[in-house]
């Protein structure tokens, strides 16, 4: 049969499209929040298969699926998507495995299915204030275990608290503030931060209360999805976010060094510490 | 000891929020946490920071996986939180430090030892997701993941 006449029968039926559509989404919620390559295919196959499609054409980079699907029965369907990570949502990730199971069970229609992601996608947000403590408290509890005292602890927890505020209002900035950018100067914030409140007597030791500022900068998602990706041989994902890794690790020490490097230079060379 | 284990726990359970994880699971987050850091403070004086952050690599992924599996969901939300305390955010301070004061000696035994844990880490990770699943799965009623 040739290609002309496979093409004018072929033509995928709404639910097919729909189902493939579902399992596209389903990929992009998990990519954009922060899943595993090999998780986001397997639940693109997952979801396809449950639909009585292959799925084996799904193609997942770190930055975007390529998803295809060809039969003699089903006709076919391409969909390609950009997709930038938005911020880490663990709990979508957590739903949308679960969603994925339920319509292996046959749950859910196809159109249902698509419903319920469209709910996933845009499951209501922690409060603001709730993030600027939680980064505060891990500033605290983290600048303890590097050795700081209770009351470094505490100067930690403001200079979370500050931080966080500040990532914040960049993130609303309308222009996309690059990451090079963003890590460099939240360094140079922390310390710049750390070294005014050490000066105000509020702190014991600069170095443990700027150890617990960055502390919410670490890249620890990158990293561990990094490294399972390329355990489960995805290389070109793994090899893009521990690049990615290697250079908000640098940023940070980078802004560190400015910053305490600038103000030495200020005071002429008085060693701080 | 019990105080770093809060630390750690308290810890854990603030990050596991910023990275959105179900309120449900924050108990389960913070004791990983926990546990991860107090394997690594017991080991770390007798065989060094790396080989510490391996063992406590691997316990941390341990748990994640058995809880994982118990409480059906995907194992990267107790991982990602879990190994948080012991990613070296301290180590890369301490390298930029040493840097700025122009200790390059310092700097470049700390920025070693900041690679070397992080290849722990990764080592940690790697081998203990290479156990079957359902070694995992003992003493479970239901056989269904």
């Amino acid at each position: 049969m040739d290609l002309l006449e496979r093409v004018q029968y072929e033509t995928p039926g709404p639910d097919e499209k729909l189902a493939l559509d579902a399992a596209a989404l389903a990929g992009h919620i998990l990519l954009e929040s922060g899943a595993e390559i090999f998780r986001v295919e397997e639940t693109i196959k997952r979801v396809a298969n449950a639909y009585g499609m292959e799925g084996e054409g799904a193609f997942v980079l770190s930055s975007g699926i390529f998803l295809t699907e060809e039969s003699h029965k089903h006709g076919f369907y391409a969909n390609v998507k950009h997709i930038p990570l938005s911020g880490v949502h663990l709990d979508k990730v957590a739903a949308v495995n679960q969603l994925s199971r339920e319509i292996e069970n046959g749950m859910h229609t196809p159109e249902e299915a698509l419903k319920k992601l469209n709910e996933i996608k845009h499951m209501p947000e922690k409060p603001k204030i709730a993030e600027i403590l939680a980064t505060g408290v891990g500033s605290g509890c983290f600048c303890y275990l590097f050795g700081g005292s209770l009351f470094d602890s505490m100067t930690s927890f403001f200079v979370g608290c500050i931080l966080s505020v500040f990532l914040g209002v960049m993130g609303k900035r309308k222009k996309r503030t690059s990451k090079i950018v963003l890590n460099i100067t939240s360094g140079m914030l922390v310390t710049a931060l750390s070294i005014l409140f050490y000066l105000c007597k509020i702190g014991d030791n600069l170095n443990h209360i700027v150890i617990g500022g960055i502390i919410p900068l670490l890249p620890g998602v990158a990293f561990t999805n990094a490294i399972r990706d390329i355990a489960s041989e995805d290389y070109i994902s793994g090899t893009v976010r521990m690049v990615d890794v290697i250079l908000v690790a640098f940023s940070i020490a980078m802004g560190v060094g400015v910053m305490y490097t600038l103000f030495s230079r200020m005071v002429g060379g008085i060693v701080l510490w | 000891m019990v105080s770093q284990f809060f630390a750690a726990a308290f810890g854990t359970v603030a990050f596991s929020l910023l990275f959105h994880v179900p309120k449900k699971y924050y108990p389960w987050c913070g004791m990983i946490g926990g546990i991860g850091w107090i394997i690594y403070l017991l080991i770390s004086p007798k065989m060094g920071p790396s080989e510490a952050s391996f063992f406590a690599a691997c316990i941390v992924v341990l748990l994640s996986r058995f809880y994982a599996i118990r409480k059906k969901c995907p194992v990267t939300l107790f991982l990602i939180s879990g190994i948080f305390p012991l990613v070296p955010g301290a180590g890369i301070y301490w390298t930029a430090y040493y840097m700025i004061m122009d200790q390059f000696q310092n700097a470049m035994s700390k920025g070693y030892e900041t690679c070397k844990i992080a290849v722990a880490i990764v080592l940690g990770i790697i081998f203990v997701f290479e156990i079957p699943q359902s070694c995992f799965r003992f003493g479970m009623k239901t056989e269904n993941p």
